[in-house]
């Protein structure tokens, strides 16, 4: 229909509301997680060149500098899980009969409970 | 500012016939805490400017027909008080995502042909005549989809969505809750049908979970959630049509 006003596509939508920021900041999370993955992989590389390449690997990766950069990927790796866990109940709701099970509750059954017990089993695995 | 027993309304105002952009216009209006903001451009019309258009009919937040941008954030101006913005100016314009026909006037022809596209009625391959009695579902078989149901159209859900400004194709988030709805329901037989509109291109699959779709509507049907579970849906059809592939229904081309 002819006479309509459109409104242009708003660039920086991202910024409008604090919600989107959240999204965007989450999306963010995930060049972190895929970077320290990369790092993790070429870790692994290393140890199969034998005991003093992984040394020499071990140590050019720490530093201050490396440091502040490995707590910035686990930040952003809890921010992105925790935020998952969070969405999980919406995308999976799980009814007992009528009843749909609170989010936080489904949250701990589908998310913290296997990710607490999968991290256990690693550190007694590796600990043992 | 305005005084005591006033408050600015500064309204979006577009004429077709008249403006080539769009422009705001300031009102004084009545402050009274028992207002909304709905009272306040109802006021304006009727005492000011007859000139100015908007939809409202119910007043009760039942008919979805007053959703506008109040203050930047989708609102039904039935439900959002005076009281919470006094003193301040309030800033009111049509939904953003959609073409502005007049003032406060949004063109909804693509949300309701993407409402007809879902088909959001039960569809049955069989009928029953109705001396066979009414269809049974138990409660907690309505307590699947009935969340999903509660949804008045109101496209606050559309206004809050970045993807639905962005990317025509996608059907956006009331259209596919009621589709959703009508899939959950155990009365339903058109799963099939609905998938085939719901998993083509974009339709769905342009939905990236930003979430404020449920944050802003007004009826807590949780578009976004019903939209991550038709996700699930049609990836668990689309895995069924490798083991029994005549037995789903759905087009395996249409998964993503």
């Amino acid at each position: 229909m002819s006479g309509q006003y459109h409104r242009s596509h708003r660039w920086a939508w991202f910024f409008e509301r604090p919600g989107y920021m959240r999204f965007m900041l989450r999306e963010v999370t995930s060049f972190f997680v895929a970077g320290y993955l990369v790092l993790l992989l070429v870790t692994l590389g290393r140890l199969g060149g034998g005991e003093a390449a992984f040394v020499e690997w071990l140590a050019s990766v720490s530093g201050p500098w490396w440091m502040t950069a490995h707590l910035v990927a686990l930040a952003a790796a809890i921010w992105h899980a925790v935020t998952w866990f969070g969405a999980v109940p919406q995308a999976m709701p799980i009814y007992v009969g009528e009843n749909r099970l609170p989010a936080p509750i489904a949250a701990i059954v589908m998310g913290y409970g296997p990710w607490l017990t999968v991290t256990a089993v690693i550190v007694w695995w590796v600990l043992r | 500012m305005a005084d005591k027993d006033t408050m600015t309304l500064e309204v979006f105002r577009y004429h077709p016939e008249t403006d080539s952009e769009p422009r705001f216009q300031s009102y004084e209006v009545p402050y009274n805490e028992d207002w909304v903001v709905l009272d306040a451009i109802n006021w304006v019309k009727d005492h000011v400017d007859g000139s100015l258009t908007h939809r409202w009919s119910c007043r009760m937040g039942v008919c979805g027909s007053c959703g506008m941008m109040v203050n930047g954030e989708p609102k039904l101006t039935c439900a959002a008080f005076l009281k919470d913005y006094y003193p301040f100016p309030i800033k009111v314009e049509p939904l953003v995502n959609f073409a502005v026909e007049r003032d406060l006037v949004v063109a909804m022809d693509g949300f309701m042909e993407k409402l007809q596209d879902v088909k959001p009625y039960i569809i049955r391959d069989d009928v029953n005549d109705t001396s066979d009695g009414e269809y049974r579902q138990s409660p907690a078989e309505l307590a699947q989809y009935k969340q999903y149901s509660m949804c008045i159209n109101c496209m606050l859900c559309y206004a809050a969505c970045p993807v639905a400004g962005h990317e025509d194709d996608f059907l956006g988030p009331a259209a596919l809750a009621l589709g959703h709805r009508y899939n959950k329901d155990s009365r339903d037989q058109g799963q099939a049908e609905r998938l085939d509109v719901m998993l083509a291109g974009e339709a769905i699959w342009g939905c990236t979970f930003v979430g404020e779709c449920t944050v802003v509507c007004p009826k807590h049907v949780d578009p976004a959630g019903a939209i991550q579970q038709a996700k699930a849906m049609a990836a668990q059809e689309y895995f069924k049509g490798f083991v029994m592939p005549k037995g789903t229904g759905v087009a395996k081309g249409a998964a993503k």
